[in-house]
Formats: C-alpha cells, structure tokens, sequence
C-alpha cells in the first residue's frame, strides 16, 4: 500500500521527535495550537495509527469546500464502541475540524463533513474508542494554488 | 559502468512509463511508486525523453495558450541538455501521473505569469542532470572518465580518442544509471547561453494557422455527443425547474438534464442541436435576491466605501493627514474601473467520459491540477481512476485557472450518461454571463502641494471588490480581512510594489463585495492600480507646473529598475524633443510580477475630441532574465491588444442581477487597423528574481494613453472604457 513506507518513516521520525514515545501525532503536527488541541483532547494518552481511516482527496481546487470521511473499524457494541472522532488540521487558523460525539447506538462509526483547508497541509483523524484507546490516521492534501497568487498563501 | 541502488532496482521493478527510466526527483526525489514505463522509449529524467533516433522529447507541466510558454522552457532545459534544438518536440505530462510520481513536475499552474519565472530552476536542472547522465552513460561505454567528454547539440566526442555517439545510442544506458543530486548541479551562467536566451521560433505555429492543431472547442471522440449549458443568469439563482417534454421531440436531442443546482444542459447529436434545443427550453430561474442588483446600485455602494471610516491599510510611510492639513494645495480626483470579461476567443469547455471504474476529461486549462481536483470532486471517484489530459489553449487570461466550473460541469453530464464521451462546449454567450469578472474599484485620490509645489503627501483610497474574498477566503482570513491582492503594483513590497518613494503615504482599501463573481483578469488588480497612480502622477505633475516625467523621477531615486525602464521609454518617444505636429505623448511605469515595465505613446485626437489614433508606443521591459526575446516582443504587443481594448472598448455592465452583454458586438476588440506600432525595448537587468512576461506590460497602456489625451485636449478621463465618453479608436 502507498502510504505504508510513508507511515514507517513517519513513526520513525516520531519515534525520534517524542523519544520513542507511540505518541504519534503531535510528533508530525507541526504548529503548536494543533499540538495543544490534541492534548486537550487525549489528555496526553497514546495515539496510534490504525483502525482509522480518513478520506480526503490528494488535490483540491481551492480548499473552500472540502468533503471528507472519517470511517473507524469498530463492531459498535455496547462494549466496544467509538466515543467520538475528531479531525484537525496543522496549517487552518483554527486546528479544530469537527469534534462527533458517537455512540454503539450511532450504529456505524463514520461520519462525513466538508471543511474548508487554508493551504497544502496534512489533516488528521483521531478516534476515542471506549476502552480509552485513541488511534489516528492522516493524509495530505495539495490545495492546487492557481492563477496570481501563487506567494500570498 | 552503471551503479545500480536499491532505490533504483525497486523502481525498476514497480514501474511502467519509460524505459526502465530513471525518475529524476529534483526537489522531490523518488516520489515514483507507480510510474508507467514503456520498454523502447529511454525516459532519461522526468523533464527528458530521448529516442534511439535522436529525437527529444520534454516534458512540460505548464499551459500554452498563446503566450509561448512551452518554447521557453523547453529552450532552458534544451540550454542545460545540450540536444539539437531541431530535435525537439515538447508533450504534457498528465496530471494524475505527476500525483502518481509525487508531484515530480510541481505545480502545473499557468497564470499570475509564473510559468517560466518559478521553474526555470528546476527545469534547467532537469536538463543538466539528464546531459550528466547521457556523458556517463557514453563514458562508460569507452570506459573513459567522463571529463574527457564534450557534447554539442547531442553528439557526445571523445577529444582524445575521436570517437563520437549521439544521444540516442547511449540513451537506454543513461536511464539506468542513478541521477546525480539535482541541487548540487552547477546552472550555466546566463551570459553563455547559446539556445535560451535567443529568439527562437515557437513551437507548434504551422498547426495553428493551418488549422491543424485541436482544440477543446475541435475534439471529436468515437460515440462522442456534444452538450450545451445555461446557469443561472443571475449570480447566486438556482434552476427551479424545466419542461423537457418541449424539446425532447427535437431533432438530435438525447437528454435535458439538471446539473448540479444551477444550471440545466441539453445533449444532443450534434452542438447545434443541443444549442437549438436549449434556447427552445422553458426553464423557470430562483434568482434570489441578486436580481435587484444594478451596476448603478454597485456604484453606490462603492462610492460609499471612497470615505469610509473604516479601511484596509495596504501600504503607510509618515503621516498623510498632517501632510495633506499643511498643505498649500491640494489636488484630489476619483477614478473608477468596471468589470470585464476575458472573453477568450474559444468559450470553455471539457469533454468528458465517465464510468464508475474511470473519469477522464480533455480540457483546455490553465491548471490541470486543478482541472484535476475538479474532476476529482464531481466524479467521487478516487485519484487513481481519473485523469486529465491537457489541451492547448484558445486563450486563457485567467478564467482558466483558478475557476474549474465547466469541468465540474462536464463530469456532472457525463456522470448521468455513464460510458458515453460528452463534449460540452459553452455558447459564447454563457461565456460573457458566467465570467469570473475583472473586479470593480473606485479610488480617491488626494494629494498635498507645498507652497514650493513638491508634493508632501498621498492618500489613495481604494474601494471595491476583492478577488480572494470570493475565489480564496482563506488568505483574506489569514491576513485580517485584508485582500493583500487590491494592492498589486502600489504594495510596500515584493513583487508587486509601488515604483516612488513619497515622504508621506497612505494606500487603504475599504472592501465592497458585490454578487458578481471576480476573477483573475490577466494582469489582475494592477490594471486598475496603473490607472489610479499613474494618472494621478499626471494630475500632480500638472498641478505643481511640473513636467510628468521630471516629477516622477524626484520620487525614483530608490527605484532604479523603475526608473531605467520609463528612462528607456523617454528616450525611445523623444520626450525631450517637441512631438510632431498634432501628436501628444504620455507615459507610465510599474512593476508587476517581479517585472518592470513602462511605456510611452504618441497619439494625435480629432477636433471633436472622440477619435483617437495611436501612432507609437515604445514599451520597455525589465524582467530580470530574458529567455527568448522574440516571444516577450510579441507578448508585450498583445499586452496593448488586451489593455487597449479594455480602455477603449470592454465594460460589463449589471442590470436586474445579471451581466448584460453577451456577444462581441457588446463587448468588443479592437481590430488590426486599430493597432499602433509597439517598440519594444528588452532590458533584463539580471538579478537573483525572475520577473514575469504575460501581464505586466497591459496595466501601462491606459495610462500613457489617457496622459496623452490629456496633453491633446486638457481633459481628464477617470472613468473607462472611452466608449462611454464617445471616444473611439482609430
């Protein structure tokens, strides 16, 4: 799968970033305010990668309007469910998407939004299961940056 | 003998395109996980192509719509690859397979005149690296060092031995062999080149005026049927509803369809008949509440915004409110610039073919990246089952780039005809209704005369619409609510900065966004921006008793480009020397995309005022770097063919919510007869910035021309097109 090696390397840096740490994501998100959101949101738990995935295409037009899908493997039973997905984004003034709050009666673990993306930028997914774990998935996308503008973004 | 790394042999191994070539990453190495190769055509590099019989193929991610763009940057790569010019053929890479080989050739985005300024770096290198690797290759072979080798125009001589091979015979070798590191590669200097540089002639002229070369608007596929659109007239309506049952029966036709909420199609056999069709069509419009918008209402706001309190401030030095209450005189005017269309020759259009497994489009586009995203968006398919493939342009201008409408469009229609090719052509009339219109602005300016009449201060209100508040909210939102964009060619700096230095300076936007939808108008918001400053310059210059030229240079010192460019016009119109007889001269000057330009023009008016004839112009140009002279002198006279026309003729005009002209005879051109002679004078100066060719010299031209009526007739024109003064073109 593409973006396998590109996870390798990414946990490896990671691993580098937060001294071996599985804390994942705040090792790749690079702006601070994203960082914080994160923790606000974990409280400073683990995140790993799996179980999540996140639909985003690889190039946008402008960014304005950008309809993404976050789907978590989950039975979603009273026992095993999925609290709640969050999406964030390292380069939007706010690094807050979308926080969903779900449910076993949500019945499937899959939410679909639009968000608008400021710039070329890596957006995350993070999924709060009910046994505390969080787990991620992240995928880039280029805003194609069109005409005249080219060195105001 | 080749070194082969792990790298490479996976490569090989995963990939299809070329040969069992070599992917040269450049600033984005090895991206490649899914390349196509072929097994008889070396792929040297991505940039280069080199085929057993010597022919070279480059690669080129940018659009050519007229403006040579693909001859200039084959002659940088050619420069660095050392090929037989005569050999070369240029192709468009696509861009589902620059995302497959992440982004190898960068950004495909032709506007804001980047295309050469913002990849000469990276293609040049593409060259080098592949002539490195051609050399190895043939040193390997002789098993000789490689510095031992010369190369000219793709004959690669052993001095010592004689022997010599073309490309062509080491090329297969070459593509094996890893690429040197692109960065470390040492660019010719520019004063050696042998190829950029010169006037080369462009690419592709014989198809073009013998009719040979395909557009959009000519693709034909096997069991292709042709399609015909209408959006809402009124920006922001909806389509309601339409009666099919009325045109079905007609002739050719095979569908009526809703696309998406706006806008409804006819397919049919042929384009007339889908024409025919929808013009027959009953639709019932929900306009909104646009539909009581009128370009008087639009004045009004505007006009409101030229004292507002509250304001953008773009560009500040000291304080021009003390300047202006200290002043012996003050000089104030307000000017005001209309919409307008790009109106290029060939209406948009995208011919698309949908299936769930795969959505291809062939497009016309400024950008086929985000043609590509377009294509993306409409389909719902996943990247790696679509595609797009690039057509050269009938004329881009900016409408496209940025805007992907039309192939949004496309998909959407072939989207509910699942497996049969559609071509949708727009009417020329839905070209001139759904533009993304050069923005309106209206500017007060106010200036302070002391009593030695030098000018203290300037205060340039600008008020009107901003592009990126509709096309880009989100670098308004970065920047505070500011359009950094309204500013372009009077900005405290970069690449569009004012050319003077006053000692008290205030350039401040008050932001009215009307319904209509603005766009990126070839040359953008320095069109109106010339007007504003340069005429005003000439309002000055008036006021203090001063010559306009000489009043301008008191505030040049720091701007030497500037002031070299409007020196080199000076002296090319004779500004020291009495004009002949009846002709009048004016002149401007501005730096635009990191170019310096600046013209000067003679002209003479009839006795009524209302017909003028244009006999010179002299243009000068500093872009930093000239890659072929011939094409800049040809895009700077099509600069006066798009300004003038402007000036002179192209005006959008708004009434119930809606865009009133809607052919050429509205909305016109000027013709041959009308053209002046342009003198272009070519001044690269050098520099570490590349300046830009396609539209800085169009915002000069109505300047110089409205100073120059000025001098004829002492009158100030401050609102444009002339048309509406009575003023035509002879």
């Amino acid at each position: 799968m593409n973006s396998f090696d590109r996870r390798r390397d990414f946990l490896k840096t990671a691993g580098l970033a937060a001294g071996g740490a599985a804390l994942v994501l705040p090792a790749l998100a690079s702006p601070e305010d994203m960082r914080a959101a994160l923790t606000k949101i974990t409280g400073g738990a683990d995140v790993r990668r799996g179980r999540v995935k996140l639909q985003l295409p690889p190039l946008v037009e402008n960014g304005n309007s950008v309809e993404f899908s976050v789907t978590v493997d989950s039975p979603m039973t009273e026992t095993d469910y999925v609290k709640a997905i969050h999406v964030f984004t390292e380069k939007n003034p706010q690094p807050y998407v979308i926080n969903a709050y779900l449910g076993p009666r949500a019945g499937r673990a899959r939410i679909t939004s639009r968000t608008r993306l400021a710039d070329t930028q890596t957006v995350h997914a993070v999924a709060e299961l009910s046994n505390g774990t969080f787990w991620t998935d992240s995928v880039s996308v280029v805003v194609t940056l069109s005409a005249c503008i080219g060195d105001l973004i | 003998m080749e070194t082969i790394n792990m790298n490479r042999r996976s490569f090989l191994v995963t990939s299809a395109a070329a040969g069992g070539g070599l992917v040269l990453g450049l600033q984005i190495p090895f991206g490649m996980t899914t390349a196509q190769a072929a097994e008889t055509v070396p792929e040297i590099n991505a940039w280069v192509v080199i085929k057993a019989d010597d022919s070279v193929v480059i690669r080129v991610a940018r659009s050519e719509m007229g403006q040579g763009t693909i001859t200039g940057l084959a002659q940088l790569v050619v420069e660095e690859l050392e090929c037989d010019w005569s050999k070369v053929s240029t192709e468009y890479p696509t861009p589902g397979e620059n995302l497959k080989r992440n982004r190898v050739w960068q950004s495909f985005s032709t506007g804001g005149s980047r295309g050469i300024r913002t990849s000469h770096d990276y293609v040049r290198r593409g060259g080098a690296a592949a002539r490195m690797m051609l050399l190895q290759a043939a040193a390997d072979q002789w098993k000789v060092p490689v510095n031992q080798l010369s190369v000219s125009r793709g004959v690669i001589t052993h001095g010592a031995s004689g022997r010599k091979v073309t490309y062509g015979k080491v090329a297969a070798a070459a593509a094996k062999l890893t690429p040197p590191d692109a960065k470390a590669i040492k660019l010719k200097d520019p004063k050696k080149w042998k190829v950029a540089g010169k006037p080369m002639k462009r690419f592709g002229t014989v198809d073009k005026v013998t009719g040979r070369q395909v557009y959009g608007a000519d693709l034909k596929l096997p069991g292709m049927v042709n399609a015909t659109i209408m959006e809402c007239p009124v920006f922001g309506g909806k389509l309601k509803a339409f009666d099919a049952a009325k045109v079905s029966g007609m002739k050719g036709v095979k569908q009526v369809l809703r696309v998406g909420d706006t806008a409804v199609a006819v397919v049919a056999d042929t384009w007339w008949h889908a024409k025919k069709a929808l013009d027959g069509l009953p639709v019932d419009w929900d306009y909104g509440d646009n539909v009581k918008v009128s370009s008087a209402s639009i004045a009004d706001v505007l006009k409101a915004g030229l004292d507002a309190p509250q304001a953008f401030v773009g560009n500040k030095t000291g304080d021009v409110q003390s300047a202006l209450k200290g002043a012996a005189k003050t000089v104030d005017a307000v000017y005001s610039y209309p919409y307008q269309n790009h109106a290029p020759m060939e209406p948009m259009n995208a011919t698309a073919r949908y299936t769930p497994d795969k959505c291809e489009v062939w497009v016309p586009t400024q950008d086929g990246e985000s043609s590509f995203a377009a294509v993306l968006a409409a389909s719902g398919l996943p990247a790696d089952k679509c595609e797009v493939y690039k057509i050269d342009l009938g004329g881009g201008f900016g409408r496209r780039g940025a805007f992907q409408d039309y192939v949004k469009q496309a998909v959407l229609i072939a989207k509910q005809m699942p497996g049969t090719p559609v071509k949708l052509l727009w009417t020329r009339e839905e070209d001139m209704r759904q533009g993304r219109y050069h923005p309106v602005m209206q500017c007060k300016l106010t200036g302070s005369l002391d009593s030695a009449n030098n000018l203290t201060g300037l205060h340039m209100r600008l008020s009107g619409q901003s592009i990126l508040a509709s096309v880009r909210p989100a670098v308004v939102e970065k920047a505070g609510g500011k359009d950094p964009l309204t500013f372009q060619g009077v900005a405290q700096s970069g690449e569009h900065s004012i050319g003077y230095s006053f000692p008290n300076l205030l350039i401040d936007h008050a932001m009215r966004n009307p319904h209509v939808p603005p766009g990126f108008w070839r040359g953008v918001n320095i069109n109106q921006n010339a007007i504003f400053i340069e005429c005003f310059m000439d309002e000055l210059a008036h006021a203090a008793g001063q010559d306009p030229l000489e009043f301008r240079r008191k505030f040049m010192a720091d701007h030497p480009r500037n002031l070299g460019v409007l020196n080199a016009v000076a002296k090319g119109i004779g500004w020291t020397k009495p004009a002949p007889k009846g002709r009048y001269r004016g002149l401007a000057q501005m730096k635009a995309f990191d170019s310096f330009v600046a013209a000067a023009c003679e002209i003479s008016v009839d006795s009524t005022g209302n017909k003028v004839k244009i006999h010179r112009i002299v243009a000068a140009t500093d872009p930093g770097y000239a890659v072929n002279p011939a094409q800049i002198e040809r895009q700077i006279a099509g600069s006066f063919v798009y300004g003038l026309s402007a000036l002179f003729m192209q005006e959008c005009t708004v009434k119930d919510g809606r865009i009133e002209q809607d052919n050429f005879h509205t909305y016109n051109s000027m013709r041959i007869a009308q053209m002046p002679r342009v003198e272009s004078i070519i001044m690269p100066t050098g520099g570490k910035v590349w300046g830009g060719i396609g539209e800085p010299t169009i915002c000069v031209a109505a300047p110089a021309v409205l100073n120059a009526y000025f001098k004829a007739t002492g009158k100030r024109i401050r609102t444009v097109p002339l048309k509406n003064h009575g003023i035509e073109l002879v």
